[in-house]
């Protein structure tokens, strides 16, 4: 079954060529083309040019410049979904400006608010511009620029309920986001239980569920999403005494902030400061959102579907990519498993215990957060989830290999040895192709959880299906259109997945 | 071209083999016979190191194969081998398991594997089942295979292990016809067997193993006779 060989060692030669393509810009390319960042879309291309920024600061003419963002706080910064898919906001048009000014080209970075703070100490960004205000805390650990804006906080909750003052709280379930300004309103509230989230549309949804009564939202956002939710009001609540209003942050002694400062300085006195304002807060705001009648009403998805699709694209590539890696490397680790070198196998053993034993997530986080502070190698998210899925599959698939390889009769290997037959050539040609006909199942197994758990991927910043949706989520400001649209994709795509399997078993059961 | 010294194998505690010193000539065909557990496998075994000696020395055309700088794989080459369960790989066609090895290991071109495979299912009459998977072959169409494949290495020397033990009745004579056949084209072979008939008429040797000793090495015809040894006398008298 000479076809089944060639199968096999195409899928060999493919993930040496894309592991070892991983870090080439042509990879690179292709990831970025998917993601949910401004501009052309080559941001990966810019993370890894950013590694060599400090050496490059010298002689480049035009440096480029790293912003962190997250981008579900319209007006100040979110996805242009509709449009090509790029941040767009207040926050980003002032950071424009300034790079602009300082002679910068500005890359954007997008995450979740609350790993903001990481990716600056990390110095995976340049400088924050988030819609993020001063605090004392904050200032232990990054500099602030001069604050740009000052936005006053609002309390949002259902029409009828309609609270208007923190006194009408007490005892009421409030809702606020992780890391954000808010949360010190609410340590102030008595009786209260507040549950922090990580997302502004997170709460919007919890107030539409009913799991929260209200949620201290600002201004302009709380604008934003009543008007898509017009079942929510809001109402401002009075500025409290230490309010420093937003300001860009910078990693502990960057040597830009003064820089940053002087043009902020000059843009609040030649007016293009009051001029983007205006222009993002103004009434005469873009076209109005669509507002969503009823429960369920998909609807709302209109001009999103495109761009919640071409999440597939990246699922998929993520999928393949890890599922790949985690085969040839759980195959590798099954055969330390049983080889008779000592080390070898305590090296599996403990390899499979730790990646079985932790949280995938957590993994995930940290190949992201820790391998630029380890290594000086600033990865890609994309290629950090795909390393940290590969590694941690690679633990589960090692067992089921190196099973499969112990069910294959002794006296294949025998009949392969007394013909001169070579280990390596015997395992990839004999024993693997036996072997992986009996796992089949449990192989198609794991890549439908691949395919599902990618939607974890979502969480530093990779604009995957989960992402796209929570994207739409924040944009449309209603939740359970986008992920159902994306569930039904999911399930469709592991639909396809299984029946591929079914064709394959069936093709390789041929000579039985 | 085989020269046995002092060959002991034991696994843990239990000696299977115990000095053991013989010599095959070129063209000897051998048939090792001897009660269940004499070690006539492991013996056997020991000729292509799928068993590693304990002691001894193997000399095959002046390499001592147990000296550990010698590559084995290339041993095993010289050294074909077959089993009593065929053993061929059920994911390959007839022809691609006789095809394998040659191509993967000798670099021999798919075309010039291909015209060799054909010659040897043909020697072996089965040159209509070149495309088959093997699940579909009968054990003796199998055994037949599997000697095929060993052939297509071009071997010196044949090890067979019980070739006949798993077959059917009706199957043993076209195997035994095979072997018969490659004993009369001068092929070195060394064969495990309990065909007593089989082995008084194709072999030039007899070894009786029993308790892992070497007992009796003898001419075929003296040996069923008259063996020189009770033990094999006794030995004949329950098989025959």
């Amino acid at each position: 079954m000479s076809k089944m060989l060639k199968w096999t060692l195409t899928a060999l030669v493919g993930i040496l060529v894309l592991t070892g393509g991983f870090t080439n810009v042509h990879a690179l390319s292709l990831f970025g083309s998917g993601s949910d960042q401004a501009g052309s879309g080559d941001l990966f291309a810019g993370l890894l040019g950013e590694t060599s920024q400090e050496a490059a600061t010298d002689n480049a003419e035009k440096k480029t410049i790293v912003m962190g963002t997250s981008p579900d706080y319209a007006p100040y910064e979110s996805v242009d979904a509709k449009g090509g898919g790029e941040i767009i906001g207040m926050d980003i048009d002032i950071a424009n400006h300034i790079a602009d000014k300082l002679g910068y080209e500005l890359k954007i970075s997008s995450m979740d608010f609350n790993g903001l703070l990481a990716a600056l100490q990390t110095k995976r960004v340049d400088f924050v511009m988030s819609a993020m205000s001063v605090t004392e805390e904050r200032k232990q650990s990054i500099d602030f620029s001069d604050s740009y804006y000052a936005a006053r906080n609002t309390i949002v909750s259902s029409e009828e309920d309609n609270f208007t003052s923190l006194d009408q709280l007490k005892g009421k379930r409030i809702g606020v986001q992780l890391g954000s300004t808010q949360e010190k309103v609410t340590q102030e509230l008595k009786d209260a239980s507040v549950k922090k989230l990580n997302r502004i549309p997170d709460m919007i949804q919890e107030i539409r569920a009913g799991r929260l009564d209200a949620a201290i939202i600002e201004d302009a956002i709380a604008l934003e999403y009543t008007t898509s939710n017009p079942e929510l009001k809001f109402n401002m609540i009075p500025a409290s005494s230490g309010d420093e209003g937003y300001a860009i942050a910078f990693p502990k002694g960057s040597a830009l902030t003064n820089d940053f400062n002087r043009v902020l300085e000059e843009m609040k006195n030649d007016g293009t400061l009051q001029a983007i304002t205006d222009k993002w807060f103004g009434n005469e705001n873009e076209e109005e959102n669509k507002r969503g009648s009823g429960v369920i009403d998909f609807g709302v998805l209109e001009g999103y579907a495109s761009y919640l699709l071409r999440g597939v694209f990246i699922t998929l590539l993520f999928t393949f990519v890890s599922a790949l890696f985690g085969f040839v490397w759980g195959a590798i680790l099954s055969l330390f498993k049983i080889s008779s070198i000592k080390p070898l196998q305590w090296f599996a053993t403990v390899y499979t215990s730790v990646f079985r034993g932790t949280p995938l997530l957590l993994q995930l986080i940290l190949f992201y957060y820790a391998t630029p502070q380890l290594t000086g190698y600033d990865i890609t998210a994309l290629q950090a989830a795909g390393l940290a899925f590969g590694l941690n599959s690679a633990a589960y698939l090692s067992e089921t290999i190196r099973g499969g390889i112990l069910a294959v009769d002794k006296g294949q290997r025998e009949a392969a040895m007394a013909l001169g037959i070579p280990y390596g050539t015997m395992m990839v040609s004999i024993i693997f192709p036996q072997a992986i006909k009996t796992i089949l199942p449990a192989l198609v197994n794991e890549c439908v959880a691949l395919v599902k758990e990618s939607s974890l991927i979502s969480v530093i910043g990779v604009a995957d299906l989960m992402r796209r949706a929570n994207v739409v989520q924040a944009d449309t400001g209603r939740a359970l259109e986008p992920l159902l649209f994306i569930g039904a994709i999911y399930y469709i795509l592991v639909l396809v997945l299984t029946s591929l399997a079914r064709l394959l078993e069936r093709r390789m059961r041929r000579s039985d | 071209m085989i020269d046995v010294q002092h060959l002991s194998k034991t696994f843990g505690k239990l000696e299977v083999l115990r000095d053991i010193s013989t010599s095959v000539s070129r063209g000897e065909v051998v048939a090792i016979i001897g009660p269940s557990g004499s070690g006539k496998s492991t013996f056997l075994r020991c000729l292509n190191l799928l068993e590693t000696p304990t002691e001894g020395q193997i000399i095959i055309d002046g390499t001592d194969i147990t000296d550990p700088k010698n590559d084995i794989t290339r041993i095993r080459q010289r050294v074909g081998m077959v089993f009593q369960h065929f053993h061929l790989f059920p994911h390959m066609t007839v022809m691609n398991n006789i095809t394998f090895a040659p191509m993967k290991v000798k670099g021999l071109s798919a075309e010039e594997a291909r015209t060799k495979g054909l010659q040897l299912l043909e020697r072996v009459g089965l040159q209509d089942k070149a495309d088959v998977y093997p699940s579909k072959l009968s054990g003796g169409q199998k055994q037949r295979v599997a000697i095929a494949r060993s052939l297509a290495m071009d071997p010196e020397i044949l090890l067979f292990d019980e070739p006949t033990s798993a077959l059917d009745p009706e199957m043993v004579k076209e195997v035994l016809a095979v072997i018969r056949d490659l004993a009369s084209t001068g092929m070195t072979m060394l064969i495990v067997t309990h065909e007593m008939k089989f082995a008084r008429e194709a072999a030039n040797t007899i070894y009786f193993l029993d308790g892992g000793k070497l007992i009796e090495r003898a001419d075929p015809e003296q040996f069923f006779r008259q063996p020189q040894s009770e033990r094999a006398a006794r030995f004949l008298e329950q098989v025959l």
